[in-house]
């Protein structure tokens, strides 16, 4: 039965190349419709699960209406739900370690060679985002959005504004961004007082609470962040599109994480204590941008570098690549498949030890968090996407990702040297996308 | 219509815009280019083009091939290479439609009036107009048709489609800037606009109009400065880089009997209208004959229309 309808398509072809005549006939090539005045809907579900780590799963609901005039209303709910264990930040050792919740309700045994990771990790966030963008002038298109997001213990607002400017016929656009987010903090068990020793022992002890509180600084903390976004876009020719950005974010405020410790060690790498880490309140981090689309005759190659510093110097440079292959038939019922590649390469923050040794004066600021330590990273993935009834579009993603953290010369007494103090994380993201 | 057959030249943002009527609707062919000399050029090579067969496959103008053949009841009638052709492919539409697509079948249209009533012809005044309608006892070769008396052709079905798919030839043949022709909503495209930019077709909800596409240039000006057309509460932007488009079915030819909706859409085996059919199909393909032959194949095969389509594996936008 489906071989001999499939055949229909074939047969006109034929049928209209002999009232045509041969090579007149070309193919089709349509891109997504809409319908003006309606809603339009992006749908996504994400699954990330790092192996025998955190593993998140996130809903997106993209909504975007336009008017009349061009104004365009994009309203975006997300909801991601987070658990699993999640590194601590202190060293492996031969024996097992115990270590107390953040929260200071309890403690949990970590086996001799394993990297400590704290398995109590899970939240769930809730955030949305509201955008609103219209011409202001010919040529001239503001936006303007709101921001808040909202997990158990945190909270986050921001408002958001840009201006974007079109000149040569809107072969060059130029635009101008601004961002700012106050983010308030109040993790469960208080913040804790930057280098105090974890409390371990007997919680259920009458003078445990008293103790634990004795670590604790107060109940909340909050951060600010200001991001400066100077854009710049060009259509090099009917092929190329190129795009540079340079952005400036200022944070301050509370920066440290309130979960993560460091081991002191002795001369022997055998852990003596915990401590909570500390970390400078202020941060300043630039970076720039490059992107090149580059139109092959029916392949899209999008390629994208940034290298970023900071203050604290953190450099990192990102390499992402995404190369387009359509295969749509000649009746442009269309699918596509897009490789994708990314790395990425990080140097230490200057306050980063992965422990703190005992003989060695207690530095101003330091965190073991891996995350700010040096390291590489790559994602290789492939989306595989179609066009559906009516226009509407269906895509699956399923990508690998390895960060690899890498030693920055730190040397390793004792029984550190038998220990990996530098786990490398792999996760598979999987994701099913709907747009109608 | 032949009193009212002038080309009228309009400048647009980046181009010029061509408009006259044929086929009783309006048409427009708008080239991606400055030189005024030009457009007009092309604009009349391809008119001429779609008057002339208006001219050859009307069938309500008696000097019309068609006519002549239509008229010629019981004898064999010469014909050309064009119009072989076109018979040709018609007969591979209803081998294709299993019988369901038939030129043949334009003499029930004696019976079935699809004006919005709720007149329905009798089961007898259908059979009897039925014995008329079967592509098989058509007799056809590279020189000659013959067919019975009573019977009838229509190139309606593909006529329309066919002249966009000529006109899009003839623009080819003449420039190689950026061209879209557009005959009453069915329409095709010689490529891309300049800078590999698609063109942006609007199609209007049937309910509104269905015998007209509106092109504009971009979005912004169709939903900005075309009027009432825009205020249409579904139109629906595709953007075409190649290929063509034809719309099947129109929401203002129909017959309401006992709260039964009966589209014009005619099933040439049993003379009846096919039920729940949807209103409109718009079919993307690399020719405009056929994409409206795939749209009208579907919409013959009533609620099974976007099955089809899809088990065909082909691009489309069904009303319903």
């Amino acid at each position: 039965m489906k071989t001999e309808k499939t055949n229909i398509k074939a047969a006109l072809t034929i049928a209209t190349a002999a009232l045509l005549g041969g090579n007149t006939v070309a193919h089709a090539e349509t891109t997504a419709a809409k319908e003006d005045n309606s809603w339009e809907f992006d749908s996504a579900f994400l699954f990330y699960s790092e192996t025998d780590r955190v593993s998140a799963s996130e809903v997106i609901l993209n909504a975007k209406k336009s008017f009349e005039d061009d104004e365009i209303l994009n309203l975006k709910l997300t909801v991601d739900a987070l658990t699993g264990a999640s590194a601590n930040g202190a060293v492996a050792q031969p024996t097992v370690q115990t270590f107390t919740r953040p929260s200071g309700n309890g403690q949990y045994d970590i086996a001799p060679g394993d990297t400590p990771l704290d398995d109590t990790f899970h939240d769930t966030r809730v955030q949305l985002n509201a955008q609103w963008t219209q011409a202001v002038a010919d040529n001239l298109t503001a936006s303007g959005g709101v921001h808040i997001s909202k997990e158990y213990d945190y909270l986050s607002l921001g408002v958001n504004g840009n201006i974007a400017m079109d000149f040569d016929r809107k072969n060059s656009t130029v635009s101008l961004g601004f961002s700012h987010f106050q983010d308030t903090f109040t993790p469960e068990g208080g913040i804790p007082k930057p280098f105090a020793s974890m409390l371990i022992g007997d919680s259920s002890a009458p003078t445990w609470d008293d103790e634990f509180a004795k670590t604790r600084l107060g109940s909340d903390d909050d951060k600010t962040t200001t991001d400066l976004l100077l854009g710049f876009t060009q259509v090099i020719n009917r092929r190329m599109i190129m795009q540079f950005n340079y952005s400036y974010s200022m944070v301050d405020g509370y920066l440290t994480d309130p979960f993560k410790i460091l081991t002191i060690v002795d001369d022997n790498g055998i852990a003596q204590d915990y401590v909570y880490e500390s970390r400078p309140d202020s941060r300043v981090k630039q970076s720039i941008y490059a992107q090149s689309l580059y139109h092959f005759d029916t392949n899209v190659l999008d390629v994208s570098y940034r290298y970023m510093w900071d203050d604290g110097e953190i450099t990192s440079h990102t390499i992402d690549s995404r190369f387009t292959i359509p295969l749509s038939d000649s009746f442009s019922r269309e699918s596509y498949i897009q490789p994708h590649f990314r790395f990425y390469q990080q140097s230490a923050a200057d306050f980063y030890q992965p422990f703190i040794l005992a003989s060695e004066p207690l530095p101003v600021f330091a965190s073991a968090d891996y995350r700010i330590g040096e390291m590489t990273a790559f994602t290789i993935g492939l989306k595989y996407g179609l066009l559906v009834n009516n226009g509407h579009e269906l895509s699956f993603r399923l990508e690998y990702y390895r960060q690899t953290p890498t030693d920055a010369g730190f040397d390793e007494p004792g029984v550190l040297k038998e220990v990996d103090l530098y786990p490398s994380v792999d996760a598979m993201i999987a994701q099913v996308s709907y747009s109608f | 219509m032949k009193n009212n057959r002038a080309v009228t030249l309009t400048q647009c943002q980046d181009g010029h815009s061509l408009n006259f009527q044929a086929m009783a609707s309006a048409c427009e062919v708008i080239i991606q280019s400055s030189d005024q000399q030009l457009a007009k050029e092309l604009g009349n090579i391809i008119a001429n083009e779609v008057w002339r067969i208006e001219d050859k496959y009307s069938r309500y103008d008696q000097n019309s091939v068609c006519s002549d053949i239509n008229n010629s009841a019981g004898q064999t009638v010469s014909i050309d290479e064009e119009t072989y052709l076109l018979l040709n492919f018609a007969e591979q539409c209803y081998q294709l439609s299993d019988g369901l697509f038939d030129i043949t079948s334009g003499v029930l249209r004696k019976v079935w009036r699809f004006d919005g009533s709720n007149k329905l012809p009798t089961s007898t005044q259908v059979a009897k107009y039925l014995s008329y309608v079967g592509w098989r006892k058509v007799q056809f070769d590279q020189q000659q048709i013959t067919f019975v008396k009573g019977m009838e052709i229509d190139f309606g079905g593909i006529g329309k489609e066919y002249a966009v798919d000529r006109a899009i030839i003839l623009a080819k043949q003449l420039t190689d800037l950026p061209v879209l022709v557009n005959l009453g909503g069915d329409l095709a495209v010689t490529g891309a606009r300049l800078n590999n930019a698609p063109w942006q077709v609007a199609i209007e909800h049937p309910d509104v109009d269905s015998t007209e596409a509106n092109i504009e240039r971009n979005i912004k000006k169709s939903s900005t400065e075309s009027g009432i057309k825009s205020n249409s509460p579904a139109d629906m932007i595709i953007s075409l880089k190649s290929g063509a488009l034809a719309t099947s079915g129109d929401a203002r030819r129909y017959l309401l009997n006992k709260g039964k909706r009966y589209s014009h859409v005619l099933n040439a085996k049993t003379g009846w209208p096919i039920e729940n059919a949807p209103r409109s199909i718009t079919v993307v393909a690399p020719a405009c004959i056929q994409a409206g032959i795939l749209a009208t194949m579907a919409l013959l095969q009533g609620d099974n229309a976007e099955q089809f389509l899809s088990e065909q594996e082909i691009k489309f936008w069904s009303r319903r």
